[in-house]
């Protein structure tokens, strides 16, 4: 087994120069890292990267997208604003010929991306919208500084069983004039005896009744759709824009299973958590989101054969809970001794293959209503504690978003089915924007989890030793 | 059998539904958010939902107890009670969406759920024609309400309009306006023995809005109209703002239920429902016919759909506002929110 180092941004300028030297070709949004970083995307000098040539494209696609919106819109194609559902709309709207569509609520991110030099925190403060809300709320700024994604032609918005944090935001939205499509997803419950229920492949059991109401929410939007862009989003063409999402889910399930179960670790669980986003709008390019993972399945595929890892063997198996507002925080827990093993970062439902043989509407009605936000804490906690045994997970950490309403009680009730079920360790933390400040406290966290850890472990391998393990 | 008493406190609730199914239905009473959940302090949590969770879990465990989706953290609240072996808890899909026939029709069958789950619990289905005297009567009580409101103190009236959405167990006045001596608070209460002068048409005319007011709050009430003001809206979310609109007695005695769907889930305006003009009208409407001059806004830590709209009332209302974000240590009648609250009346003039 061999460890491959992971690089800083400073080396990865070297690095760079010796990918091209060997003959890297890039695709027109590549180049050095540090460009980035001279556009503002200053946290990247302070994470530690993957060294991979599939890594730089990831990064170069990722942190170009704004300029591919822009350029879609020169080309004149419609730009959608998707909001919350987290998955479910891109799907349709990349069924379109002449739309793409993203994620505002991606803009949660810059503040930590740009370390927040973007004042986007600042203008939703300046119109009411604090600290006590989630850092989603850098949406709002964007929306009024215009300085970062285009803004949309069209905003959907699904509500009902979503954070309050983002519905608030959302309904700020349209007083400034930015009007909203909004359509319901209800809160996801458990079927009642007699009632009739479907199994979703999530694992869920839910009411006929229920899917049939989102189902008839996905019609309504499928006629705004059509609408909006002239062209008639038939059947056949949602059949086909599912099948092309199913490719790149494939393609991230092979990644995620390899990843998270291979012996050394294969890729940084920073560049994995990225890798899985472009499963939820395809970073604005279905096409070549499905290329860039392709590449880096490759090489995650390669480091396997050659056991070749980026961590030293025996990480702790960590199962991570909602994504970190701060990027950073990936690099800790590795630092700490930690890898991820299974996640659910708010959209696995993104992640599972949707049924290509089921009516194209209804099977994307039963995604929607995976997602594992729109259900109960107890349901997700379920799932989690499947994922843990799928994954061999030994600990887990709930990372609570600041400000967001989920956060609030979903840990108490997480970690409590988790110690129950699986009897592993759990630790909550709050990750904001920016970390470093909170440094020390999320190094000793973090530490203190992964010695429990080793610690169990040890403790179970000992128990194997005797005449009765 | 089990106990048939059903708590809730949610005004999306119709309770003349529960009441025909033939239980007892209860307001939840918080009467302050100072105690102590069971859960922990939790950075980000609601000291509402806190105190509905502590509420709920000591209460009789033959009780139930219905919970609605119109708020994140209450429908988190629900999970959260289920998962430490509260089985008696009902959380109703109120939908967020208010446009189509679809929310409407969902709004309906979650009605429909909650009377099986009444049944589950002891009580029986009701027919048509029980349904329809419940509301009736609930109608009447309404109305005598209504009509009673000039001559009552903004706490009075604050209690009652909870008294009216509870079974019809307490004491009805002559004037049909129902009082529960017992939700006067603690007469050893200093805050209780001081008392606005009812009825004072003098007063400068005051709307109070956002989120619910608690038992601990009549006293700032009391204060205020004991100091000039005058509360003319009670537009808070347990406030007249979310009473169902008078029945129609003709579509009632054709088809009772619809005619609640319609009353409840087709005109209570509020901050939770997408899109929220109707909020915004409901405002401007009554602001104007009451001649409001001034806001008070009521809201707790955390939660996000009043605090999201506070910075755009102050822009749009034209009207000044004074923002009460409560802490869960401090109550709204004691210290500086009082100081402020006295501070906003001479700024706007008594």
């Amino acid at each position: 087994m061999s460890e491959i180092a992971k690089i800083t941004l400073e080396e990865w300028d070297r690095r760079y120069e010796e990918l091209r030297a060997a003959g890297m070709v890039e695709r027109p949004y590549g180049g050095l890292l540090r460009r980035h970083v001279e556009c503002g995307d200053t946290r990247l000098t302070r994470l530690s990267l993957d060294g991979s040539a599939a890594a730089l494209r990831l990064w170069n696609f990722l942190l170009t997208e704004e300029d591919r919106l822009r350029e879609a819109r020169s080309q004149g194609k419609k730009i959608l604003g998707t909001m919350k559902d987290l998955g479910t709309i891109p799907v349709m709207a990349y069924s379109l010929d002449k739309v793409v569509a993203f994620y505002p609520d991606g803009a949660w991110w810059l503040p930590c991306i740009k370390e927040n030099r973007t004042g986007l925190l600042a203008i939703a403060d300046r119109i009411g919208v604090d600290e006590s809300f989630c850092p989603v709320r850098a949406m709002l700024g964007a929306f009024i500084g215009k300085a970062h994604f285009p803004i949309p032609d069209l905003l959907t918005c699904s509500v009902g069983a979503t954070c309050d944090d983002f519905t608030a935001i959302a309904q700020r939205l349209v007083d400034l004039g930015h009007p909203i499509v909004w359509w319901e997803v209800p809160h996801r419950r458990r079927p009642e005896a007699g009632e009739d229920s479907i199994r979703l492949s999530a694992g869920f059991d839910v009411p006929v009744s229920q899917v049939a109401f989102v189902r008839s929410e996905l019609e309504r939007v499928r006629r705004v759709l059509e609408d909006w862009a002239g062209q008639e989003l038939t059947d056949e063409r949602l059949r086909a824009g599912i099948a092309r999402a199913n490719r790149v889910r494939r393609v991230l399930g092979e990644l995620r299973w390899l990843n998270f179960t291979s012996e050394p670790c294969p890729l940084p669980s920073l560049e994995m958590m990225i890798a899985e986003m472009l499963s939820i709008h395809f970073c604005s390019d279905q096409d070549e989101s499905l290329l860039v993972l392709e590449e880096l399945l490759e090489e995650v595929r390669r480091r396997v054969a050659n056991h070749e890892g980026v961590l030293p063997s025996g990480a702790v198996r960590v199962f991570w809970v909602n994504p970190v507002a701060d990027l950073w925080v990936m690099n800790l827990l590795e630092e700490a001794g930690g890898r991820i093993c299974g996640n659910d970062i708010m959209f696995c439902h993104a992640l599972d293959l949707i049924p290509e043989e089921l009516p194209p509407l209804e099977a994307l009605a039963r995604m929607a209503l995976s997602d594992p936000m729109v259900g109960s804490s107890d349901d997700r906690a379920e799932r989690i504690c499947s994922e843990i045994e799928r994954f061999g997970a030994e600990a887990v950490v709930i990372s609570r978003i600041p400000g967001a309403s989920h956060c609030a009680l979903e840990g108490a009730v997480i970690g409590e089915v988790v110690r129950r079920q699986r009897r592993i360790p759990v630790v909550e933390i709050e990750v904001p924007p920016l970390s470093d400040s909170l440094e020390p406290s999320l190094r000793t966290r973090l530490g203190a989890l992964v010695e429990i850890a080793l610690e169990a472990r040890l403790s179970r391998l000992g128990e194997s030793d005797t005449v009765h393990g | 059998m089990a106990d048939r008493t059903v708590f809730y406190c949610n005004p999306f609730v119709p309770v003349e539904w529960m009441v025909a199914h033939g239980v007892t239905v209860r307001w939840l009473r918080i009467r302050s958010v100072s105690g102590t959940s069971g859960v922990g302090p939790r950075q980000g949590h609601c000291p509402l939902a806190a105190a509905v969770v502590e509420a709920v879990s000591s209460a009789s465990t033959d009780a139930a107890t219905v919970l609605t989706t119109t708020c994140d953290q209450m429908r988190h609240s629900g999970s959260f009670l289920r998962n430490g072996g509260q089985d008696r808890i009902f959380l109703m899909n109120v939908p967020s969406t208010w446009q189509t026939p679809a929310a409407r029709q969902l709004y309906l069958d979650e009605l429909l759920r909650l009377g099986r789950f009444l049944i589950r619990q002891g009580g029986r289905s009701p027919s048509k024609e029980e349904l329809r005297e419940v509301m009736g009567r609930f109608d009447r009580k309404r109305a005598n309400l209504r009509q009673a409101r000039p001559s009552m103190a903004a706490s009075d009236w604050s209690l009652s309009l909870m008294a009216v959405r509870e079974s019809p167990s307490q004491v009805e006045s002559d004037s049909g306006m129902v009082i529960d001596p017992v939700l006067h608070g603690d007469p050893a209460d200093s805050t209780a023995s001081i008392h606005a002068p009812k009825g004072a048409p003098q007063g400068v005319p005051l709307a109070l809005i956002g989120g619910p007011l608690l038992d601990q709050d009549r006293g700032l009430l009391d204060r205020v109209e004991f100091a000039g003001g005058r509360f003319v809206l009670d537009a808070t979310e347990w406030g007249e703002r979310t009473l169902p609109r008078p029945f129609d007695e003709m579509r009632a005695g054709e088809d009772p239920l619809t005619e609640l769907v319609d009353a409840y889930f087709g005109t209570i305006p509020d901050v939770f429902r997408r899109p929220n003009d109707p909020f915004d009208a409901y405002l401007k409407r009554e602001f104007v016919s009451r001649k409001v001059r001034g806001v008070v806004v009521v809201r707790y830590p955390w939660c996000d759909l009043w605090h999201a709209e506070v910075a755009r009332w102050k822009a749009f209302l034209d009207i000044p506002l004074l923002d009460l974000d409560r802490t869960v240590d401090e109550e709204l009648s004691v210290g500086r929110a009082r100081g402020r609250v006295e501070s906003f009346l001479e700024v706007i003039g008594r």
